[in-house]
C-alpha cells in the first residue's frame, strides 16, 4: 500500500504523511472486513443454531433474514443508554472500549492473503497473546464499574477463565514457534506449502520435466536453507496433517473456545445463572460494543488457528497461479484470501455446532479440563515438536554425533519424524486421557454404607 | 523525524508520570490500579518508541496482562474499596520517603552520571544493533545460559507441580452421592434404626419412616 501511494503522490507529500495515509487506508479495509464478517456471523449463528434446534430463526427481514443484523443495529443505536446511578461512571463508560480495542488490534498481524498482511511484526505471535490478555482488564472494569453483583461475578469468572486458558493456548502456539523457528505470522503459510503429511519434502528430480503447476521453487526450505529447490507443492502441507500439528491444533482450538467464551465454556455470561455476566448493566451501543468485541475475538482467534495450523491462506492452486506471474499473482492473492476466509468460516461453523451440541461446563470441570488435560498434552507436544524439527533439520554435528541422519533424503527424514512424533503423541494422549478417566463406578455395596 | 520522536517521547513521559502520580494520590483503590495499568501501557509504548518490539510486547503481556489482573483480583477481595476515610499517609511516611530516595540515589544517579549518552554515529551501511528478539535470545543461550535455564526449569517445575496438585486433589475429595444413592442411604439408615431397638418398636415407626422419606 505504501509503495502504491508513493508511486502516485510521492512527490506531493512528505514521506511520513504517505506512510500514515497508507496505514490508515489499510486499517480501514481490515476493520470493514472484520465488521462485515461480524454482521454475517451474527446472522449465521442465529440461523444455524435455529436449524440445529429445529426452529426457523430470523427469516423476515430481507432474503432469508439476511438484513436482520442491520435491523438489530438500528435498534441498538436508538436504544436508551442507561447507566446505573451507583455505577462508577468513567469505568463503566471505558470498559467496552478497553475490551474492544485489544481485540481489534489482533487483526493487524494476521496475513489475510498471499502478500496481504497489514504489518509484519517479527514477534507477531507474542503480540497476539499479549494483546488478547489486555481485554481481561476491560471485562474486570465492566464487572466492577457496574456495581452489580451479577456483573462482578461474571467478570471474575471471565477473567479466571481467560487467565487459566491462556496457558494451554500459549503452550500450543509454542509448538508453532518451534516448527517455524520464529514468531512471525507472515512466514507461517509459506512454511506450510507442499502435500499433506510430507510437507514440502518431495523434490523435483528433473528440473526440466517438472510442471510449474505442481512444483514450486522454495528458497527457505527446511533442511537446505540456502539453495533453492523445486518441490511438489499442492498448497496442502498444513501442519494439522502432522501428529504434532494435529495435537497442537486441537489443544489451541479448545483453548480458543474458552478464550472467546463460546458455549461449552460460556460460564462468564451464563444467562440462566447470572443474567448476562459482566454485560448485565449495559444497554444500547455499549452492549453492542461488547457483542462486537466477542464476535471479532472469535473471528480473529479462528483466523489465528487457521494461520498457525491450517496453512493460513495456503491452498491448492495458489502457488501455481503465483508461479504464472504477471496479473495472475493478484488472482493468486484473491484465491488465497478466499481460502483463509473459508477456513475461518468452517472453524466458526464448528463453534456454532459445539454450541448446539454441548451443555455448559461447571467451574471445577473447566479448571480440571485446562490443567489436567490440555496443559499436559501441550507440554508433551512441545517435546514432539522439537523432535520433529531436530529429526528433519539437524545435521549430525548439531546432534553432536548421537544420531546421523545426513545420508537420508528429506522425505525419508520427514517420514521418520512423523512416525516418531506420532508414537509419542498417541501414547501420551492415550495415557493422559486414561488417567483423566473418572474412577470406575464401584458397585453400591449395601453392607459398607455407614451413616455420616 | 527526530523532532517527531522527541514530541512522542515527551507525550508518553508526561502520560506515564501523570498516571503514576494519580496511582498514589487517588482515594479509590480500584481507580489507583487502573491508573497503574495505564502507566504500564505508557512504559510499553516507550519501549516501542525505542524500537524494542520484543520488550514492549513482553511489558504488555507480563505487566498489563498478568500482574495487573492479579492486583485487580486481590483488590476486589478486600473490603472498603473507596472509603473516604482511607488514610493516604501512614504515620511513618518519612521512612517511606527516605528508602525510595536512597534507592533512587544509589541506582539511578550513578547510571545517569557514568553512562555514555552520546553514542558515536554508526558507520554508513551498517545496520544499527537493535535489541530485538534475536539478540535477546542469543544472549540467553550464550552469556546468560545458567540463569536462563534455572528460571526455565523453575517455571516448568511450577507448571508440572500445578498439574500434579490438581490430580492429587481429586482423590481426597469426598465423592458426591447421586440422588438415587442418597435415597438408598437414607432408607438403609431408617432400616437400621428400625431393626436396632428391636423390643422398642412402636406404632409410630412406620408413619415416621414414610414421613421422612417424602
Amino acid at each position: 500500500m505504501t509503495d502504491i501511494l508513493r508511486s502516485w503522490i510521492g512527490s506531493a507529500l512528505p514521506d511520513w504523511l504517505i506512510v500514515l495515509i497508507a496505514y490508515l487506508i489499510v486499517t480501514t479495509i481490515v476493520l470493514f472486513y472484520a465488521v462485515g464478517n461480524f454482521i454475517l456471523m451474527v446472522w449465521a449463528e442465529r440461523r444455524v443454531i435455529a436449524r440445529m434446534q429445529d426452529r426457523l430463526g430470523p427469516n423476515r427481514v430481507g432474503p432469508a433474514g439476511l438484513l436482520q443484523p442491520i435491523a438489530d443495529a438500528v435498534k441498538m443505536f436508538t436504544k436508551e443508554d442507561i447507566v446505573p446511578r451507583s455505577a462508577d461512571r468513567w469505568v463503566h463508560l471505558l470498559a467496552p472500549v478497553v475490551s474492544l480495542a485489544p481485540v481489534v488490534m489482533m487483526l493487524a498481524v494476521i496475513p489475510w492473503g498471499r502478500g496481504w498482511e497489514p504489518i509484519d511484526l517479527n514477534v507477531a505471535l507474542l503480540y497476539v497473546v499479549a494483546v488478547s490478555a489486555v481485554s481481561g482488564i476491560g471485562l474486570m472494569m465492566a464487572g466492577w464499574g457496574s456495581n452489580n453483583k451479577f456483573a462482578l461475578l461474571g467478570a471474575m469468572r471471565a477473567v479466571a477463565q481467560l487467565v487459566s486458558y491462556e496457558i494451554p493456548a500459549v503452550t500450543a502456539l509454542l509448538t508453532v514457534v518451534v516448527l517455524a523457528g520464529g514468531m512471525s505470522l507472515l512466514n507461517l503459510p509459506y512454511l506450510q506449502a507442499g502435500i499433506p503429511l510430507m510437507g514440502a519434502t518431495i523434490l523435483c528430480n528433473d528440473p526440466v520435466g517438472c510442471s510449474p503447476l505442481l512444483y514450486t521453487t522454495l528458497t527457505s526450505f527446511p533442511g537446505s536453507p540456502n539453495e533453492p529447490v523445486q518441490v511438489l507443492d499442492l498448497g496442502l502441507g498444513w501442519w494439522v496433517f502432522t501428529p504434532v500439528g494435529l495435537l497442537g491444533f486441537v489443544v489451541f482450538f479448545i483453548a480458543a473456545l474458552a478464550e472467546g467464551e463460546r458455549t461449552p465454556f460460556d460460564i462468564p455470561e451464563a444467562d440462566s445463572e447470572i443474567v448476562a455476566g459482566y454485560m448485565t448493566e449495559y444497554s444500547g451501543m455499549k452492549f453492542a460494543t461488547f457483542y462486537i468485541a466477542q464476535y471479532i475475538l472469535n473471528f480473529s482467534l479462528a483466523a489465528l488457528a487457521a494461520t498457525a495450523f491450517l496453512g493460513g491462506w495456503q491452498g491448492p492452486g495458489v502457488a501455481a497461479l503465483a508461479n504464472m506471474g504477471g496479473p495472475w499473482v493478484h488472482v493468486a492473492a484473491a484465491l488465497s484470501a478466499f481460502y483463509l476466509l473459508a477456513k475461518i468460516w468452517i472453524l466458526f461453523f464448528v463453534m456454532i455446532w459445539l454450541r448446539g451440541a454441548f451443555p455448559r461446563l461447571r467451574v471445577d470441570q473447566l479448571m480440571d479440563f485446562a490443567w489436567k488435560l490440555l496443559l499436559p498434552l501441550a507440554l508433551v507436544n512441545i517435546v514432539s515438536a522439537s523432535l520433529m524439527v531436530s529429526i528433519t533439520q539437524w545435521t549430525s554435528a548439531q546432534w553432536s554425533g548421537l544420531v546421523n541422519l545426513d545420508g537420508f533424503a528429506s522425505w525419508q527424514r520427514q517420514l521418520i519424524a512423523v512416525i516418531v512424533t506420532a508414537i509419542i503423541n498417541i501414547s501420551a494422549t492415550y495415557w493422559i486421557l486414561s488417567i483423566n478417566q473418572r474412577p470406575k463406578e464401584e458397585e453400591w455395596d449395601e453392607e459398607l454404607v455407614v451413616a455420616p | 523525524m527526530n523532532t517527531l520522536i522527541t514530541i512522542l517521547f515527551l507525550v508518553f513521559a508526561v502520560f506515564i508520570l501523570v498516571a503514576a502520580i494519580m496511582t498514589v494520590t487517588v482515594k479509590n483503590i480500584v481507580h489507583a490500579a487502573l491508573w497503574l495499568i495505564s502507566s504500564f501501557f505508557g512504559v510499553g509504548a516507550l519501549y516501542l518508541l525505542m524500537e524494542a518490539e520484543f520488550l514492549g510486547v513482553v511489558q504488555v503481556l507480563i505487566y498489563v496482562g498478568a500482574v495487573s489482573i492479579l492486583i485487580l483480583f486481590a483488590i476486589m477481595l478486600t473490603r472498603d474499596l473507596e472509603g473516604s476515610q482511607n488514610r493516604q499517609l501512614t504515620p511513618r511516611w518519612w521512612i517511606a520517603l527516605i528508602v525510595p530516595a536512597a534507592l533512587f540515589g544509589i541506582l539511578i544517579v550513578p547510571t545517569v552520571m557514568t553512562h555514555a549518552w552520546q553514542l558515536p554515529p554508526l558507520p554508513a551501511g551498517q545496520p544499527p544493533t537493535i535489541s530485538g528478539a534475536q539478540q535477546i535470545g542469543t544472549a540467553f543461550i550464550r552469556e546468560y545460559l545458567l540463569p536462563f535455564e534455572v528460571a526455565a526449569i523453575l517455571l516448568l517445575v511450577a507448571m508440572i507441580g500445578a498439574i500434579v496438585v490438581a490430580f492429587e486433589e481429586r482423590e481426597q475429595r469426598r465423592r458426591v452421592l447421586t440422588l438415587a444413592e442418597q435415597v438408598r442411604l437414607r432408607r438403609q439408615q431408617q432400616q437400621q434404626v428400625a431393626t436396632l431397638p428391636e423390643p422398642a418398636v412402636s406404632t409410630v415407626q412406620p408413619s415416621e419412616a414414610t414421613g421422612s422419606e417424602t
